[in-house]
């Protein structure tokens, strides 16, 4: 969405309210129930997303008068960063709107960050509108390397930056991937995700990416809205997405994330989720295939066992029977392995597992 | 009885040998603890000073006066002084020196103190903590006697030494004694407490305190009338024990047959019951001297009596503070923002016994500088009750309430005060000490019904207050918000500041209220909804960001 829209947006919004109030009504704010009871999971596009419950907050009512007077000054506020051009953290917001009230007010319009942070989802929701677009920068977090250049316009310059020559550190994925930046031209024909630094680190080393023609993603744990963006514009492009995570609830969660999106930002899931995303390993297959792994399990704590159970239960999980398969091994075993396990042998061993496992399509959906 | 001459009183003074087991017994009195101790006695000489001038017709003024004799604080002097009719020389002995010597019990009428005990029991107190003899000064029709008293706790005779008479114009009766064992302090038990619990009862009295450290406080009569005395009645038979029984009989001597003794001495007692008793107690001598009455045959009687259906007794007896002079007492002492006092007809209690019970409950205002919130103000007979509150049946029946029903959230903590006043010609205590009302049902139900009954107007008052607050304070809040809200509107619409916010603090004054009452349930829905959504985030340990 182009700034111009985005404020057109916000415009709106106010005189709505106004109109509103002309009328002789109190103003008010509709935006979709973020509860757990009001996600669902979207089967036609394989993502979480809201259900239809709609809440409207009104600001002539007791609990809700400061809530809606902070979205409407936050909204605001936003208005004039996308008018001066300028970008800044959920933070730098919230420093923004931490001056009191004044006159005979002795309140302060925000007191705490937490405050500010989801009234900013509220208008997320309620204007359809992603953080990114209101210049609101998030942290960033993962990077990648490959055969793909970038068209960078910032500050005054346009930049072209070629992702297969960033040497040992790769690209920094910048916390938005849609407005002032465009992919210009892609080699590569998929895309590897890698859990860890070090793992991505070792393969970097290794020039999979270039050997494999891929492109070598790192999320460093879970993925930021950037890095999820950014694999969500891949994906559309037609690029498979093969995952390569801990064999335990955290790599799990961090695959489902990338895949299906989470409950916290379901309202935005058809932009950030991946469904084409498939998880490569490491499996409890792996250690049957791949002796020498039996020797490096770890046994299952407590939360992998319960996460396991929980994802049973979920029915964006639980329709996938080769996900039923390796998650009932899980709780029968009771083990996890991580994927640096798989430099237990040789430390470039990990290329040729990934090649293999492509290869012949060993991987859950 | 409200005619009747002093002497008249006195005549009916009886005699009991008891002080040889009080003195071993003396926590039965009230004499246990050493703060107690000191407020019975005050209660003691109080309620003969208010009774005695009651009846004499003269409006109570009453003149208490505590000294401490010794740095260690346990050797006091205490004076009470009131204007009452005094008591005549012949008396003097008796009232003051012989347990259970009292005019009062006998008779079967509403007064403070029932059993005839205290005076003397203050004498006997005296005398076994500091050897000292009671001083006892009465002015009675023109004569002043000054007098020390003494007992002797073989014989319960009481030691008269007379020191002085003199002619007077005034009259009154003066005690000086001195205690040890006892302490003087301004706690809910003491003495000020005391003093002050009885003038709010005692509208018509007048009652200074001059405390250990000279403080002096007047606690100023408001009422300019004594009240209605009340009338003597005869026993119902349903109200009496066998031990009760016992005692009429031996102080009857007018009366050589059983029968007729009963008749004349019972409430709706006639010849015809005696048959129907008979009836039930078949070779029951009802011709036998009633001196001569054995405790079996006492207990046989009063066990029949329940048997026979008898009119209920008649409930003129019995004389309440009254609604307006609780209320005037209440805004004397407390000032509060808000008194309701209830007036209930009297009832009866094991089927024989009048009662009566008065409730008011103070609020606000004065009592929300109040040390004490949640106040219990218990009276029987216009007596303050301060100790044993946790046996007695009003603290009892106050605290059963549901008191949030009545919009009263927290009763410990609320500027609330509520008396209770037990009005009867019996009133039944826990124990000889008088300072609690035991669980008969009947009572307890009339106390909760009466307290009961004024909650729902402070509930009423309480409520609609609250509500407009709540209201004002809405609008107050909302309109904290309005002048940022308003710039920021403008900024994100275009249109001008000063208009958005005029016409939104007029859309607070006017329609504001209709609208809040369905808003309020919809706010609880959606912090419920938020609740659950910060929760949820906290278990799932979220890190998309």
């Amino acid at each position: 969405m182009s700034s111009a829209d985005a404020s057109k947006k916000l415009e709106e919004i106010g005189k709505g309210m106004v109109q509103q109030i002309n009328k002789g009504d109190g103003p008010t704010f509709e935006t979709t129930l973020r509860t757990k009871s009001n996600t669902i999971f979207d089967e036609s596009a394989g993502c979480l997303t809201t259900g239809s419950k709609k809440e409207t907050r009104k600001f002539l009512s007791m609990a809700q008068a400061r809530t809606f007077m902070q979205t409407v000054a936050i909204a605001s506020k936003c208005k004039q960063f996308l008018k001066e051009n300028l970008h800044t953290s959920i933070r730098g917001l919230f420093y923004q709107l931490k001056f009191t009230l004044g006159e005979d007010v002795d309140e302060d319009l925000f007191t705490e960050q937490s405050e500010s942070n989801g009234l900013i989802e509220d208008i997320e929701v309620g204007l359809r509108i992603k953080r990114e677009d209101l210049n609101l920068t998030t942290d960033r977090k993962g990077f990648v390397a490959g055969e793909m250049t970038i068209l960078d316009k910032f500050g005054g310059d346009e930049t072209i930056i070629d992702l297969a020559k960033q040497g040992r550190s790769g690209w920094s994925i910048p916390s938005d991937v849609d407005n002032g930046m465009e992919i210009k031209t892609i080699k590569a024909k998929y895309v590897l995700v890698v859990e860890k630094d070090a793992l991505w680190q070792r393969l970097n080393e290794d020039k999979f990416w270039k050997k494999e023609n891929c492109l070598l993603i790192t999320p460093k744990g879970q993925s930021t809205r950037g890095t999820r963006r950014l694999l969500r514009k891949l994906a559309d492009r037609g690029l498979p997405i093969y995952c390569l995570m801990d064999c335990d609830a955290w790599g799990w969660y961090i695959y489902w994330t990338i895949k299906t999106g989470s409950m916290n930002l379901a309202y935005l899931g058809h932009d950030f989720a991946v469904p084409e995303a498939k998880f490569l390993g490491v499996t409890m297959s792996d250690i049957k295939e791949f002796s020498f792994l039996d020797k490096l399990t770890i046994k299952a704590k407590d939360v992998d066992v319960k996460r396991a159970e929980e994802m049973l239960g979920y029915p964006w999980i639980n329709r996938y029977p080769d996900w039923v398969r390796e998650l009932k091994e899980v709780l029968k075993s009771r083990k996890k392995i991580e994927q640096d396990a798989l430099q237990g042998q040789r430390l470039t061993f990990v290329g040729e597992y990934i090649n293999q496992k492509i290869k012949n399509k060993e991987w859950l959906s | 009885m409200a005619n009747a001459t002093n002497e008249d009183i006195f005549k009916q003074f009886k005699e009991h040998s008891v002080a040889e087991f009080f003195k071993k017994n003396r926590q039965m009195l009230g004499f246990s603890g050493k703060v107690r101790s000191m407020t019975i006695i005050i209660h003691e000489f109080v309620t003969n000073s208010l009774d005695a001038a009651e009846e004499a017709g003269i409006l109570p003024e009453i003149f208490v006066q505590i000294e401490v004799l010794d740095k260690e604080g346990d050797h006091y002097r205490i004076t009470v002084k009131d204007n009452g009719p005094g008591i005549p020389k012949t008396h003097l002995g008796k009232a003051l020196g012989q347990m259970l010597a009292g005019t009062k019990f006998h008779r079967y009428v509403q007064q403070r103190g029932q059993q005839g005990i205290g005076a003397a029991a203050c004498t006997m107190f005296s005398y076994l903590t500091t050897g000292q003899k009671t001083r006892a000064v009465s002015c009675h029709k023109g004569k002043k006697l000054t007098a020390d008293i003494s007992l002797d706790f073989k014989t319960n005779r009481p030691i008269v030494e007379e020191v002085s008479e003199e002619d007077t114009t005034e009259s009154g009766l003066m005690v000086v004694a001195e205690y040890k064992d006892v302490r003087y302090e301004r706690s809910d038990y003491g003495v000020y407490e005391y003093l002050r619990r009885t003038a709010l009862a005692n509208p018509h009295t007048s009652i200074t305190l001059v405390e250990p450290n000279t403080e002096k406080s007047v606690f100023p009569r408001s009422v300019e009338m004594n009240p209605k005395r009340p009338t003597e009645i005869k026993p119902h038979p349903l109200g009496i024990s066998t031990h009760d029984l016992l005692e009429f009989a031996k102080h009857n001597s007018e009366y050589k047959k059983l029968s007729l003794f009963l008749i004349n001495t019972f409430s709706r007692f006639s010849s015809g019951k005696v048959d129907e008793l008979r009836a039930i107690l078949p070779g029951f001598n009802f011709d036998k001297n009633p001196s001569d009455l054995e405790w079996h045959e006492a207990e046989q009687l009063v066990k029949a009596f329940a048997g026979v259906k008898w009119i209920a007794p008649a409930t003129d007896s019995l004389v309440p503070i009254g609604k307006d002079q609780v209320e005037l007492s209440f805004k004397n002492i407390f000032n509060p923002e808000l008194v309701i006092i209830t007036e209930r007809p009297p009832k009866v209690y094991r089927g024989g016994i009048p009662f009566m019970v008065e409730a008011g409950i103070a609020y606000g205002g004065g009592l929300i500088n109040a040390q004490k919130k949640g106040d219990v103000m218990r009276f029987a007979n216009r007596v303050p009750l301060l100790f044993d509150s946790s046996g007695c049946a009003i603290t009892n029946m106050i605290k059963s309430i549901d008191w949030k029903r009545y919009d009263v959230r927290a009763f410990e903590e609320e500027p609330i005060a509520v008396l209770v006043n037990v009005v009867s010609v019996h009133v039944p205590y826990t124990s000889a000490g008088k300072q609690a009302i035991s669980s008969e049902e009947d009572l307890e139900i009339e106390i909760k019904n009466a307290v009961m009954e004024a909650a729902r107007s402070i509930q009423r008052y309480l409520s609609g207050k609250r509500k407009a607050s709540d209201l004002a304070n809405k609008k107050k809040l909302v309109s904290r918000y309005v002048s940022q809200l308003s710039g920021d509107l403008s900024s994100l619409s275009g249109e001008k500041r000063e208009k958005i916010e005029k016409t939104l603090r007029y859309i607070i004054e006017t329609k504001y209220s209709s609208e809040m009452g369905v808003d309020d349930e919809e706010a609880k829905d959606i912090k419920a909804a938020e609740k659950a959504k910060k929760e949820e985030a906290e278990s799932e340990g979220d890190s998309d960001e």
